[in-house]
Order: structure tokens, then sequence, then C-alpha cells
């Protein structure tokens, strides 16, 4: 699992509440609050946009597997499902789909059935894009 | 009792006589290892060093006697450190370590900037290519590193790779990632011809990873800790992963186009390149880099969120090794 939002802010705290010992101070630290300027941008673009994918993403998965219940003997009733709209929920229910949907993935490979294959492929496609993080055009230094 | 005195206390004793250390200055980047440059005072001689020390945690579990003994292996035929002294235990320094020359006068471009070489982006590339090939064209048998390095079959080569990542995937993963696994079973689907020979394979050679001089030269090929000896090729796919290119799709590692980067490391290498040989490679790229970058993320919450070198490779790299990775088994079966 990448590190969530919440994980982020609070490690850009904790990096530097410490400020360690002389020899990581100088250009060790400049590095630092580089990287810590650099994912607090990256974190308002998931503050925007992180909730929402995860959003989207579960409900993508879920229709997915319904699509190949009948097919694959799926039980996709007991899948959790949350109205809850913080990361963490979203999350733990988004662990159970996607655990569901790597397995159903291995079985549609082991049937060769190649439309579910092709289907599922542009759902990761989908799925690496809702997620996306864009990088600032930073100019060499 | 602070870094630099126990510096000094292993020096002196190895070294058999008073050593001063200075200007000990940890140096950023660097996260399988804590480096350090300091000036190492010895009978009158001041010897500019760098100090390679195992952290607490660390982006991915390897062996500093390999990349001692490569360091050793290469620093005569390519622009690479010369190592000084390695101590496995720990010594007065407490975590594994070593010790090597430092190279003066050069910078290390971040890949993740803009036109990072700027004007010398295709000189830079000609030697990035050239050196990756030059170290391709080595017969390891000769090499100090032949001593540690596991020489597996030819034919073992790809399945020895995906299996180590496959586990570093499966012990670190703390949430399911459907499209690195797919990637995985699409490896072992259809595994690579075999090479035509096995050489060493630097690991992580890539922008970032070298210093360069003012003028465009490169200086010294940097962290050789995943060193390993196998395909070659391996090497040649992470180097042009598009990870290390986010802004020219028009180049690779934002030097010089793709088929005069592949032309350069055959000519240097003696080795042809297969292109579904390398296709595979590059599958394969993704999926070191996806575990590399799983290990981060449970490194980064294991040390208390403390290290943010963790952060941005357990979630920005992740997350685009993830879209290289979706796209490249869409491509694989003819989609668009």
């Amino acid at each position: 699992m990448t590190p969530s939002l919440p994980d982020i802010l609070v490690g850009n705290f904790m990096c530097m509440a410490d400020p360690g010992p002389p020899e990581q101070q100088g250009e060790f630290m400049a590095g630092k609050v580089g990287l810590v300027a650099l994912l607090s941008l990256l974190a308002a673009q998931e503050a925007e946009r992180g909730v929402a994918a995860r959003v989207e993403e579960n409900a993508l998965i879920r229709e997915a597997l319904a699509e190949a219940a009948v097919d694959y003997k799926l039980d996709v009733g007991s899948l959790p499902f949350t109205d809850e709209v913080t990361v963490s929920a979203l999350d733990r229910v988004n662990a159970a789909l996607r655990t569901a949907l790597i397995g159903l993935h291995e079985a549609v490979e082991g049937r060769q059935d190649t439309a579910r294959h092709h289907a599922m492929l542009r759902l990761y496609a989908r799925m690496a894009d809702l997620r996306r993080l864009d990088l600032p055009p930073l100019p060499a230094r | 009792m602070s870094l630099a005195e126990r510096l000094e206390a292993y020096l002196t004793r190895t070294w058999g006589q008073p050593v001063t250390v200075a200007d000990l200055s940890r140096i950023p980047g660097g996260a399988s290892r804590e480096t350090y440059r300091f000036v190492a005072n010895a009978d009158g001689e001041a010897r500019p060093l760098i100090l390679r020390r195992d952290p607490p945690g660390s982006l991915i579990e390897t062996d500093r006697s390999l990349e001692y003994l490569a360091l050793e292996s290469f620093c005569d035929r390519v622009p690479a450190p010369r190592p000084v002294a390695m101590d496995a235990e720990g010594a007065e320094l407490e975590r594994p370590f070593f010790i090597m020359e430092r190279v003066e006068g050069g910078a290390v471009a971040s890949p993740f900037t803009v036109m990072p070489y700027g004007a010398h982006a295709r000189a830079i590339g000609e030697s990035f290519f050239d050196i990756l090939g030059g170290i391709a064209s080595a017969d390891p048998a000769g090499l100090p590193l032949a001593k540690a390095a596991e020489l597996p079959a030819p034919e073992d080569c790809w399945r020895i790779a995906v299996d180590h990542w496959a586990a570093v995937i499966e012990a670190d993963e703390q949430h399911p990632q459907p499209i690195v696994r797919a990637a995985i079973r699409a490896l072992r689907r259809k595994p690579p011809p075999p090479p035509s020979a096995v050489r060493v394979v630097h690991g992580d050679y890539r922008g970032g990873n070298f210093l360069h001089a003012p003028d465009g030269a490169i200086l010294a090929v940097l962290d050789w800790e995943m060193v390993h000896l196998g395909d070659p090729l391996e090497d040649l796919a992470w180097a042009i992963d598009p990870l290390w290119n986010p802004f020219d799709a028009t180049t690779v590692s934002a030097m010089i186009p793709r088929d005069e980067a592949l032309a350069l490391w055959s000519k240097a290498s003696g080795l042809s390149v297969d292109e579904d040989a390398l296709t595979w490679w590059s599958l394969f790229a993704a999926v070191k880099g996806q575990a590399i970058w799983t290990s981060a993320a449970k490194e980064y919450r294991d040390g208390g969120f403390k290290e943010p070198i963790l952060a941005v490779s357990g979630w920005y790299t992740a997350r685009r090794h993830d879209e290289i990775l979706a796209a490249a088994l869409m491509r694989l079966e003819g989609l668009q």
C-alpha cells in the first residue's frame, strides 16, 4: 500500500521535528526540505482527488466482479461496503475488493478468457490513472 | 560517541596510526545506505572519502560485500569510486559499512527534473550507454566480484530475478496490488530467451546514480548495492524505464533517442539486443521497481514516517510504476 495522505502529512511533521545530529544539517537537511516540499505538493493533489479516486475505483472493481459473478461463481454480496468517505474506511473496502479482483484475474487467465482479460487490463489502466500523481516540472539544479 | 569519533576509532585501529576525521557531512539521497563525505587526516595526509553505512531501515536489503567487490572489479574499467575498507559487522560504527574514495568535482542530477542534463544531455547519454555496455562486456569470471556473486545458468536468469522480486512484494506488501501481480504472472507465462552470456548487472544503473562534471563528462557510476550476475538486458531495461524520464517522450533516460542508446550499448558490450527479450526485461524492470517501492512504503511506516525519501519512493514512484505496468500489459495484448 502506498502511504496514505495522513501518513505523508504526519511524516512531513515527524521528519522535520527532529533536527538530527550536526552531520545531518547543511546539504542533507536542504535535501530533506526539498523532499518535504515535493511531498506537500503531491499531497495537495491527493487531498483534492484521493477520496474520489478511491470511491470510483471501488465502484469499478465491484462492477467487474459483479459482471463475472455468475461465470466465475463469485459471492459478490459478501464483499464489504462502506458509506464512510474517509481514506481509511475506503482503503479497508478497497483491500477486500482488490483481493477478490486478483483472484478473479487469475481464474480468467486460467480459462484463457481473453475478452475478460482485456477488460481487466483496461480496468488496471483506469485504476492507475485515477491514482496518478503529477510531478511538478522542477528545473534541474 | 559521535559518528566522527566512531570513524576515527575505526580508522585509527585499522590503519595502525592516529587518524582524525574532519568535515563529516551526510549527503542527500541514498535511500538504501546512509552516505557521508568526510576527510581522514593521517600522517600529514588529508584523504577525501565517502562512508556508506547501512541505515536502521532500508529501501532494499542488499549485501554490502557485493557492492564493495563490484567497485573493486570496475574502478579501473569504468568511472567508479575506488573502495578503501569494509566491515560487514559494523565494528565501531555499529552497522555494516564500507568506505570508498571520494570523486571530486561532480554533481548528481535528479532524473525527476526537467532536462536534468541541460545542454550536455547528448554527451552524457553517449557516455552513459557506452559505460553500461562496458560493464556488460566484462567476463565476470576474472573479476573480484566472482568471489562472492552466484553465477546463474543463462536459462535461469529470468526466473531467479522474478522469484526474488516477487518474494519481496509477497513479504512487504501491505495492500493488495493487482496490477503488479498481473505483470508477474505475465512474466512467468512467457519467459525471455536466455542471454548469450551471463554478465555483471549493476542493478540500479539509471539517471540519478552517477556523478557528472560541469563539462558533461561522467566521473563516477554510483550505487552498486544491487549488483549481481545475470542477463545484461536487465540493466539496459532498467536504465531506459520511463520512470526515469518523466518529461521527455523523445529520449530515454532524458538523454538520447532509444535506438541510439541501444546501438551504443550493443557496440560497447559486443552483445546484440533481442527486442522481444528487452520487452520482457522492460516489464520486469517495472515489477522490480514496484517491489522496491513496496518495501519503501513498509519501511516508511515501520520507521515512524521519518525518512521523506522513503515516502517519495513508496508513493509517487509506486503510483507511476503502476501506470507504466498497466500500459505495458496493454501493449503486450495489442490494446490501446
